[in-house]
């Protein structure tokens, strides 16, 4: 405190040290005090300000490490397609590889291919390509250039690019299909420091932080020339922020700009600073900086960025390309390059002089790399999930090694066995055939649908469609809808007594004459067929063939409804099958997925293969952590399932899916369901690569007017007529001989007499009476042949 | 009305030469890599291997044997069997596919596996009959010490 000055010279030194003395006075006491206090308060005040102010220091620095030490981000898993292997004779039609190319991000080109993911198609049938470096399970496959030629829908040559040797495979890299997304919708590829090329680094540095290496995380110089700048501008033109400033905003802080946030800022950078080396920091900065927005996914980081924009690798772009990179970070969104290219050039361009400035390019290049444009690729087409129901499998079979926070954030790679062409025809076949079974069928409305596909042999899910709108999210009908299977039962049955070769061949005559059946003190049953006729005598492959219901309940009373259900877990049923004797008409529920499974080891001749869709898991940097390997076993003897497979074929040719023989040419084979009322509607068939099913019902289990034939069949087929499909081809097991009966009876025949049809028989079972047998007449004989 | 109509049966599909041959070969191979696992590593498998005698076997099948041959020998079996699933899925016809994944499940120790696999070759021969005269050395076996396969092994 000072004294007040004299106001005039003339006052007398006595008053005025009378003044002086009396103020001391008065001063001296209030002082004392104040010290006192002062000295009391503040000091306590001075302790409390430093433990507060260490305590909250520790608080802040423990965030840090935190962050850095552990998981910084949580990166997205990806979910791959197969990958398309090429071979000599692979059948493939030119559109599907061109869509393939498309699909992987491959680039078109007029003139030879020059750079890895580029492409040329010469007379719609030769193709030239430059695949990329790509890391599978087993190990990492370098860009390699390739052609090949297509005719007649089938690879007819496979070279290498500039040479005449032939290659024998080659792997295509696989369609990114779907990501699994942390809940902050962030998508990123990490890249490490030494792999960022020098002058992305150079630029940055230049426009976002020169001092960067010289500083403490704060630069006051810097605040100093941003202030003065933005005082010179009226406004805010530049920002004084470091790098490691505008990293601990992105990592740690909230948007808001307060000066509470501001000191945080600046406090959290200056620990940053002191606890982690440069290095780290601006590795940091480069993987976490967000530069854009695709749909729902923010693009973190400058290496997932330079795919995003430019389809390239961030070590192979150009060096304007890096400097438009560099100038996104300002305002990614202002300046957009796909939705504002002048305002993104003018920015690159100011990134390039600032480049040239600090000697990266010479005046020559600065003056060519502006004339350039943008170089921007098309814009990736995926964005958000247009494949829930495959993610959601995908989802529960990893979810036996990974949870749900490990899938969302630690960057997995997961490579699945989904075909896109077949997931792409499966989507295509639903929504065509549902519309039109609503427009043909009156009762036919609010359908539901879900459609399998799997490699017949090896069970693996090539596509799987759960709603009639497929990328719809939510209820998973394939996995989910669990349904009465109606006549799909019918196969195991027959199965079940076909084991018993003694007992059961396929000759055998089964009544089909009315049944009634007690299943309580007061109720009967009395199974129906589904024409509500009764036949009399059948034989046991027309019983199946025609798919007759009271020859099959009798059947499966006489083997017994736990061997049934024996059989039914043999073949791949987990659920539990209740023991009432409805049981044998598919009165019992399963899921689409349960009747592959089912479905899948009638068509690999007994060896269940769970149905699996993962083939392996890779981490973030590529190395392999789990492989889910083809596993097998054989739970039906190969003969007893030859006979019916023989049947099911039977079924494609003459009975309840007889429309299928019009409309193949190739030998399959399936079976229908409906069930009470037509509420479902089920077809399970294959051919010799794959099998499929499909069902057809509504969500409120009323009735869709439709049977097994006339709406899960016909989606069926819709989709087969726009596969591959490969003629089943049945290896006849030892044991197994063929022999001539008489349709009618059952009786031996030979093919010469009138209603002989040749059947397989387990050795030993054959029949020994002979039926009477009547010549087949010239115009029989004309009939049989163009049958 | 003819079941067996629309039906192919038993053609000759694969035809492999005299598989004691080919696991002479193999065993003698395996001798050869516990002498001098460098020496085996600078072949071509290719060369020494079963593969090139099965003629019947299309070369992307063929390329892919000699793969997992070539992985098998550098004890790297989990690698071996992604390979021969690659073969198995252009193809599942082919017998000699399957009952080299037993033959690395066996070595594996997986006899179970090793056994099915087998069974699953057995499943696709149409005509071989040393072949299915292996696999079924190896379904037969109750452990990996009585499979024949490895006792040869273990003999040289």
């Amino acid at each position: 405190m000072t004294n007040p000055k004299p106001k005039s010279k003339s006052k007398s030194r006595k008053k005025t040290s009378k003044k002086k003395a009396v103020k001391k006075k008065a001063v001296k006491k209030p002082s004392g005090r104040l010290r006192f206090l002062f000295n009391r308060y503040t000091l306590l005040g001075l302790i409390a300000f430093v433990l507060f102010f260490s305590s909250y220091l520790v608080y802040l620095n423990i965030q840090i490490t935190e962050k850095m030490s552990g998981r910084i981000w949580s990166l997205p898993s990806h979910v791959y397609a197969r990958p398309l292997e090429l071979y000599q004779g692979k059948h493939l039609t030119v559109k599907q590889l061109i869509s393939e190319l498309k699909q992987t991000e491959y680039s078109r080109v007029q003139n030879r291919p020059t750079k890895p993911g580029q492409f040329r198609v010469l007379n719609e049938s030769h193709f030239e390509i430059i695949s990329r470096n790509f890391t599978y399970w087993d190990g990492e496959q370098k860009s390699q250039g390739i052609r090949l030629s297509i005719y007649d829908n089938k690879i007819s040559i496979l070279h290498e690019l500039y040479s005449d040797k032939t290659l024998p495979i080659f792997r295509m890299e696989p369609v990114k299909f779907a990501g699994i997304y942390p809940s902050t919708k962030e998508d990123r590829q990490l890249i490490k420091l030494d792999e960022v090329p020098d002058d992305l680094v150079l630029a940055l540095l230049a426009v976002e932080d020169r001092r960067f290496y010289e500083h403490w995380g704060v630069d006051p110089r810097s605040i100093v020339r941003a202030m003065l700048a933005n005082l010179m501008a009226g406004g805010t033109v530049q920002g004084g922020s470091t790098l490691t400033q505008q990293l601990v905003k992105n990592l740690f802080l909230s948007p808001e700009r307060t000066l509470s946030r501001k000191i945080n800022e600046a406090l959290m950078a200056i620990l940053l600073e002191i606890s982690y080396d440069k290095s780290v920091i601006l590795e940091t900065y480069i993987n976490e900086v967000y530069l854009g927005q695709n749909g729902a996914q923010q693009i973190h980081g400058f290496e997932l960025a330079s795919q995003y924009y430019f389809a390239n690798s961030l070590r192979k772009l150009r060096r304007d390309q890096m400097a438009l990179l560099v100038g996104l970070v300002k305002g990614p969104s202002w300046y957009e390059p796909r939705k504002h290219p002048d305002r993104a050039k003018a920015r690159r361009d100011q990134v390039l002089k600032l480049m040239h400035e600090r000697g990266a390019l010479s005046l020559a290049q600065l003056n060519k790399y502006k004339s350039l444009g943008l170089g921007l690729a098309k814009k990736p087409r995926f964005s958000a999930n247009r494949f829930p129901a495959l993610v959601d499998l995908v989802k529960r079979q990893l979810k036996q090694d990974y949870n749900e926070d490990d899938l969302k954030s630690s960057g997995l790679q997961i490579f699945t066995s989904i075909d896109p062409y077949i997931q792409s025809q499966a989507e295509a076949s639903v929504k065509r055939v549902i519309s039109r079974l609503e427009k043909s069928y009156k009762q036919a409305e609010n359908l539901q649908t879900s459609l399998i596909v799997a490699s017949s042999q090896q069970g693996e899910i090539q596509a799987m469609v759960s709603d009639r709108k497929p990328s719809f999210p939510g209820f998973n009908r394939s996995l989910d809808a669990v349904r009465q299977i109606g006549s799909l039962i019918k196969p195991a049955i027959y199965l079940t007594a076909l084991q018993q070769p003694q007992r059961y061949t396929l000759a055998s005559r089964l009544d089909d004459s009315p049944l009634r059946i007690k299943t309580s003190k007061e109720n009967l049953w009395s199974p129906q067929n589904y024409d509500k006729k009764f036949s009399g005598d059948i034989l046991l492959f027309e019983a199946l063939n025609k798919s007759r219901n009271v020859p099959t309940v009798r059947l499966g009373l006489d083997v017994g409804l736990s061997d049934i259900s024996d059989t039914l877990h043999n073949l791949g049923v987990r659920r539990d099958i209740p023991a009432y004797p409805s049981m044998t008409l598919g009165a019992f529920s399963l899921s689409p997925f349960d009747v592959a499974n089912m479905y899948q080891t009638f068509a690999a001749n007994g060896f269940n293969v769970p149905l699996k869709v993962i083939r392996e898991v890779l981490n973030k940097d590529g190395r392999p952590l789990k492989r889910y390997p083809l596993e097998s076993e054989k739970t039906i003897d190969e003969k007893s399932i030859y006979l019916v497979n023989r049947v099911l074929h039977q079924v494609t040719q003459t009975g309840t899916a007889k429309s299928l023989a019009n409309l193949f040419p190739q030998s399959l084979a399936g079976k229908t369901g409906t069930t009470d009322d037509l509420r479902d509607s089920w077809f399970a068939g294959f051919s010799d690569n794959q099998l499929a099913v499909t069902w057809i019902g509504r969500d409120d289990n009323a009735s869709t007017g439709l049977t097994g034939s006339s709406g899960a069949l016909r989606l069926w087929s819709d989709l087969f007529a726009h596969l591959n499909v490969d003629s089943l081809e049945m290896i006849q097991p030892a044991g197994v001989n063929n022999v001539w009966i008489d349709a009618e009876s059952g009786g031996l025949s030979n093919k010469n007499c009138l209603g002989a049809v040749e059947l397989p028989f387990i050795q030993g079972s054959e029949p020994t009476e002979k039926a009477e047998c009547k010549s087949v007449g010239i115009i029989d004989q004309i009939k049989r042949f163009f049958k | 009305m003819q079941i067996s109509r629309n039906y192919r049966s038993n053609q000759t599909f694969l035809q492999i030469v005299p598989y004691k041959q080919t696991l002479f070969l193999l065993l003698s191979l395996f001798l050869f890599t516990a002498c001098s696992p460098q020496a085996v590593l600078d072949k071509p498998a290719s060369g020494v291997l079963p593969v090139a005698d099965s003629a019947q076997l299309p070369d992307v099948i063929k390329t892919l044997i000699s793969q997992s041959d070539h992985q098998f020998l550098n004890n790297d079996f989990a690698g071996a069997l992604a390979t021969l699933e690659r073969a198995v899925r252009i193809n599942p016809r082919y017998a000699e596919v399957w009952s080299r994944m037993a033959q690395v499940y066996l070595k594996q120790g997986k006899i179970e596996q090793a056994r099915q696999h087998a069974k699953r070759s057995n499943s696709v021969i149409k005509n071989n009959d040393s072949l299915r005269k292996f696999n079924n050395e190896i379904i037969t076996s109750d452990s990996i010490e009585d499979s024949s396969v490895i006792q040869k092994e273990q003999a040289h």
